[in-house]
């Protein structure tokens, strides 16, 4: 399924996405700059472009924190997974607004410095010791760079270029980015921050970012890692509609079990592509959809529909008394297997 | 940070970077096509990749001189890793949030008049 790259591979829901995307980022922006002063007392009011650092700023992380609640909230509800597959604009995004936080501290905090804006905000940077004596400009340094690298390698060019596993372990720097943001802003407008309400919105946007994942791994915990051939994989009315489970096994990769049309097929995990996780994806026009790049799979053979040419392992399955037993034991790529009522 | 070596990282990155334009805008040209099908007669998308073929050049050109693609390790490892990603934020943030606490200049004290020198 070889594809000429496009800039961006626009689709209309792609087009919807972005276009809600910029508009609560611009509603956000505005609100936050125009609409907030009014809410704070003359004797700290702040200045136009103070206002649009912390605008920015603020921005930058929560849509930083929006784009790691994705994952779990698609694992615990499925209902989220439109926002998954276009994650990547998100982080763009991201780096967008955490870059333009940047330039608004250099083009008003060291605007009259004699030396240059970049050289005087790393000198001005104070030693360890209380404020304001604690660093806090090298974790926001730290994390544009990371967000900087994330953005610039979201060409679906890098995944192939890179390759799968060093394109995962560069953009598993998203969770040191977000704690060196975290870092930026406990030992910056923390510690001497009068107004509680955005450090309450910090410390609550870690928590419940902390209490999704911890919800969504106990929830993929409860798939066994099985052992012997044939095994109990699943309630059968566990795997929704057009939807899968996905199943540890003890050997291999996980494997998906689908339901579509009320029949069951089990496949291999790992999309032939780029090895995106097929069971997060749905069925679309009777085949499994990679949530990754769209690519298709047939649910009986596992095979992608003509002219392409990539195929899955796929496994047989069997219903008995209402649960799923799966055979662990992998068929060769493309065998056919009888879809099973259930 | 003394002001000479703050003056010495940035003159460093931007030596780096002015060596990746150089090499990725060649790669762009010269060298895309013949490790990516995927490129051929696609050409509105490359200047997007510049930014990234700047910051990676070591790999680029790795790459170019003929290094070999890492294989696939495996879904679950990447999930282990994504797994202690998370463990250890759990662990990072509290300690963050706490220390950060500890070092707060308590609001609403007094101020205190300093006596002159």
């Amino acid at each position: 399924m070889s594809v000429r790259y496009g800039v961006v591979g626009w689709t209309p829901a792609k087009r919807w996405y972005d276009a809600v995307l910029l508009g609560a980022i611009a509603l956000y922006l505005v609100g936050y700059t125009e609409l907030a002063p009014m809410l704070v007392p003359e004797s700290r009011a702040l200045d136009g472009q103070s206002l649009r650092i912390k605008a920015f700023g603020s921005a930058a992380f929560l849509l930083l924190t929006f784009a790691l609640a994705i994952g779990p909230l698609a694992r615990l509800d499925r209902r989220f997974l439109p926002l998954l597959y276009n994650r990547r604009h998100l982080g763009v995004m991201t780096f967008a607004l955490a870059l333009a936080h940047a330039l608004e501290v250099l083009g008003w905090h060291f605007a009259f410095s004699p030396t240059p804006p970049l050289v005087a905000a790393l000198s001005s940077e104070p030693g360890l010791g209380t404020w304001p004596g604690t660093p806090f400009v090298p974790f926001g340094i730290l994390a544009l760079l990371i967000l900087f690298a994330l953005a610039a390698t979201s060409h679906d060019f890098w995944l192939n270029f890179l390759t799968p596993p060093v394109w995962k372990a560069l953009h598993l720097g998203i969770y040191l980015a977000y704690a060196a943001a975290v870092a930026h802003q406990v030992f910056g407008y923390f510690l001497a921050a009068a107004n509680p309400g955005f450090v309450g919105v910090t410390v609550a946007s870690a928590g419940l970012l902390l209490g999704l994942h911890l919800a969504a791994g106990l929830r993929g915990r409860r798939a066994p890692i099985l052992g012997a051939e044939w095994v109990r994989a699943a309630a059968a009315a566990d795997i929704p509609e057009g939807g899968a489970v996905v199943v540890e096994v003890a050997a291999g990769e996980p494997v998906a079990i689908f339901r579509n049309e009320g029949q069951l097929s089990a496949v291999s995990n790992l999309c032939a592509h780029q090895n995106g996780p097929l069971g997060e994806g749905r069925v679309v026009d009777g085949c499994i959809t990679c949530p990754w790049h769209g690519f298709q799979y047939r649910l009986a053979d596992g095979c992608a529909p003509a002219p392409y040419t990539e195929k899955l392992a796929t496994y047989r399955l069997r219903v008995e008394g209402g649960e799923v037993f799966l055979d662990v034991r992998a068929c060769p790529p493309g065998t056919y297997q009888q879809p099973v009522p259930a | 940070m003394q002001t000479s070596l703050a003056e010495a990282i940035i003159a460093a990155a931007m030596g780096y970077g002015a060596v990746g334009l150089a090499i990725g805008a060649a790669f762009l040209v010269f060298g895309i096509g013949r490790l990516d099908g995927g490129a051929h007669g696609a050409y509105a998308f490359r200047p997007l990749l510049l930014p990234g073929l700047a910051l990676l050049w070591p790999y680029v050109v790795w790459r170019w001189s003929g290094g070999a693609a890492p294989g696939f390790a495996g879904q679950r490892r990447h999930r282990a890793a994504h797994r202690w990603a998370w463990i250890g934020l759990a662990v990072l943030l509290p300690a963050l949030f706490l220390t950060a606490l500890s070092l707060r200049t308590p609001v609403g004290d007094a101020p205190v008049r300093i006596a002159a020198p």
